[in-house]
């Protein structure tokens, strides 16, 4: 106990010291200028960004990556609530009750509730992350690669099963994601994989260029001349933010269980925060008194989801940085970033890189303050920002782009790469795939080939090894449980909703 | 209730799924396989290609959910096809256009011809954009280019390199 406090005065103390203080806010200014742009998610401005983390040290590289993280989340919520917009998935349902109270003329309101639930749901998941990762770690060093191999497979299984859309289209794009972390030279025996004797292939394919093809490019290929953007009326000033005394009762309450909902799934891997936010609304909708008002303006259908996300966000970085399992594909470009610096995630990183884990973890209070402080004053300038069209927007978001990936490695092949991975990222939009899982199954893949070749030269190939081993057989009833459910679901689906009578529509043509 | 089944998403998307399995298998099968003791470098591909195409089998086979009718504009509904609506062709091109455009000037014309050509090439894709405001964004974007990437960065690239 005193020891984690004395942990934490020292990460307060790497946090603070001014070049990795400047760099944190960097990530969250930038983070939150263009988490408020339309069209624009964490992942994408994370991609963006990823190249200058090769110029900059570890520490600093990492805390502005999360500052970007957590400042495109609040971003994100401003333009949910204020025009209707989810640039980043899991703020679809904030849309819901947040937009409502902007026509009402209360998104002043909204945007104050919102603030203080992600402050508060920040906080307890910074303080849980800070007092169940030594405990995890523990744990963790019990865990030998069958152990790995099995909890990866459940975090894959979890990130495909549960994201948006069919749950076998998830298991495919993370078998996509798998196969495009094989691509390159074999660590074991030095063979190159379909690499269809390119060079620039021999080092695998790089994870900015398949990053920024797929949630940028791809993005783009799909949204270009389609849905006019809505133009925002609303005018904010600050004294419109502060919530009455009675607004602040009535949301006290869905903020708490919003971020324990938060919290309870940001420590199972693989559980995306968009899944998290419909649960916490649900749970609102079912047990408040009032459930007719939903959708038209109840605080509670704003606090709730935005205090589970961010807690959960926050919560999300402890499988990630002491497992090494990312709980979304934000998590897994993180964990990516981290890897290209060379630096493991993995129950040795605390105990290896204290001053990665603690600054972090102080970073994460320190960017939440600022993020309040910023906010206030700046919601006048984020309203005026949602008004810049799109058509000049994905332009210079395009050029960023492909310096960005041109950087990494001073190569035009991975520029080439974007616009490949553009294609099948909007092939794959259009047929109705998630792809998401594919950024989980490409970080996670090369980790998962490695372990589960060790797991099976330790076994003498017996696959009976994963059952015989107690933690390993927990994760794979996970996993059986977890497929066990996916296919109940789909059975009862297809008894009640009966097919649609094909053919009827064909008469009206 | 034996109209035509028509072709739609979780077909084309099962079959292309299917297709890729296919062809990651055919081609894993020239590396080492080995045994489960001692994998060689084509196990783990093969096993994922085979995964590939059960699934892909699997999405086509389960595609008789048909979209409601009229739900989304623009989309392909015909007689034999129920797809939903492809990327504007304009847009698509011009993008992808900017991507190679960038690729073509980064690499025998430097880092300013890049940028303006890039943006520029994109931004054409939008209806709303003329050749002017195109022009404008890809003369503003490579100013801000040179300031952040060139000096700012450090990006490795010279802002002017003629045919080199």
């Amino acid at each position: 106990m005193e020891h984690t406090l004395m942990d934490l005065w020292y990460g307060f103390g790497i946090a603070m010291q001014p070049h990795n203080l400047m760099w944190s806010v960097f990530g969250v200014l930038v983070g939150n200028l263009i988490g408020v742009l339309p069209g624009m998610g964490a992942l994408t401005t994370i991609s963006m960004l990823l190249p200058l983390t090769y110029v900059i040290a570890p520490v600093p590289a990492i805390l502005m990556l999360a500052g970007i993280f957590y400042g495109s989340q609040y971003g994100g919520a401003i333009g949910a609530i204020l025009l209707n917009l989810p640039s980043h998935p899991p703020h679809a349902v904030t849309c819901l009750d947040g937009y409502p109270m902007t026509r009402a003329g209360k998104g002043g309101t909204a945007l104050g509730i919102t603030m203080m639930c992600s402050f508060f749901a920040a906080s307890v998941g910074i303080i849980v992350m800070i007092f169940l990762s030594p405990l995890l770690v523990q744990v963790a060093f019990k865990f030998g690669p069958t152990e790995i191999c099995s909890i990866m497979l459940l975090g894959l299984l979890a990130g495909a099963t549960m994201s948006r859309g069919s749950p076998l289209k998830g298991v495919a794009m993370t078998v996509f994601g798998l196969f495009c972390g094989v691509v390159g030279t074999d660590v074991i025996s030095g063979t190159a994989r379909y690499t269809f004797d390119l060079p620039d292939l021999a080092d695998g394919l790089e994870l900015g260029a398949i990053f920024m093809g797929l949630f940028g490019i791809a993005d783009f290929l799909m949204t270009v001349n389609r849905n006019p953007p809505t133009i925002s009326k609303a005018k904010l000033s600050m004294k419109d933010m502060r919530p009455t005394r009675a607004e602040m009762k009535e949301a006290f309450w869905p903020m708490v269980r919003g971020t324990a909902v938060g919290t309870l799934f940001g420590a199972m891997p693989g559980t995306g925060p968009t899944i998290t936010t419909f649960i916490a609304y649900a749970l609102e909708r079912k047990i408040s008194k009032t459930p007719e008002k939903f959708g038209h303006g109840m605080i509670a259908g704003v606090a709730s989801p935005e205090a589970s996300s961010h807690s959960k966000t926050q919560v999300d970085f402890i499988p990630t940085m002491s497992l090494g399992i990312p709980g979304d594909a934000v998590m897994a470009l993180i964990l990516g970033a981290l890897v290209i610096k060379g630096i493991q995630p993995g129950p040795q990183l605390i105990t290896e890189h204290p001053d990665i884990f603690w600054g972090l973890i102080a970073s994460f209070w320190i960017g939440n303050v600022l993020l309040v402080i910023l906010n206030v004053p700046m919601i006048g300038v984020w309203v005026r920002l949602l008004r810049v069209p799109y058509k000049y927007l994905y332009p210079a978001a395009l050029f960023f782009i492909c310096v960005g990936v041109y950087s990494t490695k001073s190569s035009l092949f991975d520029v080439g790469e974007v616009a490949v991975f553009g294609i099948m990222g909007a092939i794959f939009l259009w047929l109705d795939f998630p792809i998401s899982p594919i950024a989980l199954g490409f970080v996670l893949g090369p980790m998962l080939e490695e372990n589960f070749r060790r797991a099976m030269l330790l076994s003498r190939g017996d696959l009976a090894v994963f059952i015989h081993k107690p933690i390993s057989a927990w994760f794979i009833g996970a996993c059986t449980l977890l497929i066990l459910a996916q296919v109940w679901a789909y059975v009862q689906r297809v008894r009640i909703v009966p097919p649609p009578v094909p053919g009827s529509e064909l008469i009206a043509e | 209730m034996t109209a035509p089944r028509r072709l739609q998403t979780d077909h084309v998307g099962g079959a292309l799924l299917a297709l890729m399995g296919i062809a990651i298998v055919v081609l894993g099968l020239n590396y080492r396989m080995n045994t489960l003791v001692r994998m060689g470098a084509g196990f783990i591909p093969v096993v994922l290609g085979v995964i590939m195409t059960v699934v892909g089998i699997c999405v086509a086979l389960l595609a008789d959910r048909d979209a409601p009718p009229g739900q989304e504009k623009g989309a392909i509904r015909t007689r034999h096809f129920a797809l939903p609506e492809p990327p504007d062709l304009r847009g698509a091109v011009c993008i992808l256009g900017g991507v190679a455009a960038f690729v073509v000037f980064a690499a025998y014309g430097g880092l300013i011809p890049a940028a303006f050509a890039s943006v520029f090439v994109a931004a054409l894709g939008d209806r709303g954009n003329t050749w002017k405001t195109a022009a404008a964004i890809g003369a503003a974007m490579s100013v801000f280019g040179v300031l952040v990437f060139h000096y700012g960065l450090r990006v490795q690239m010279p802002l002017l390199a003629w045919g080199s």
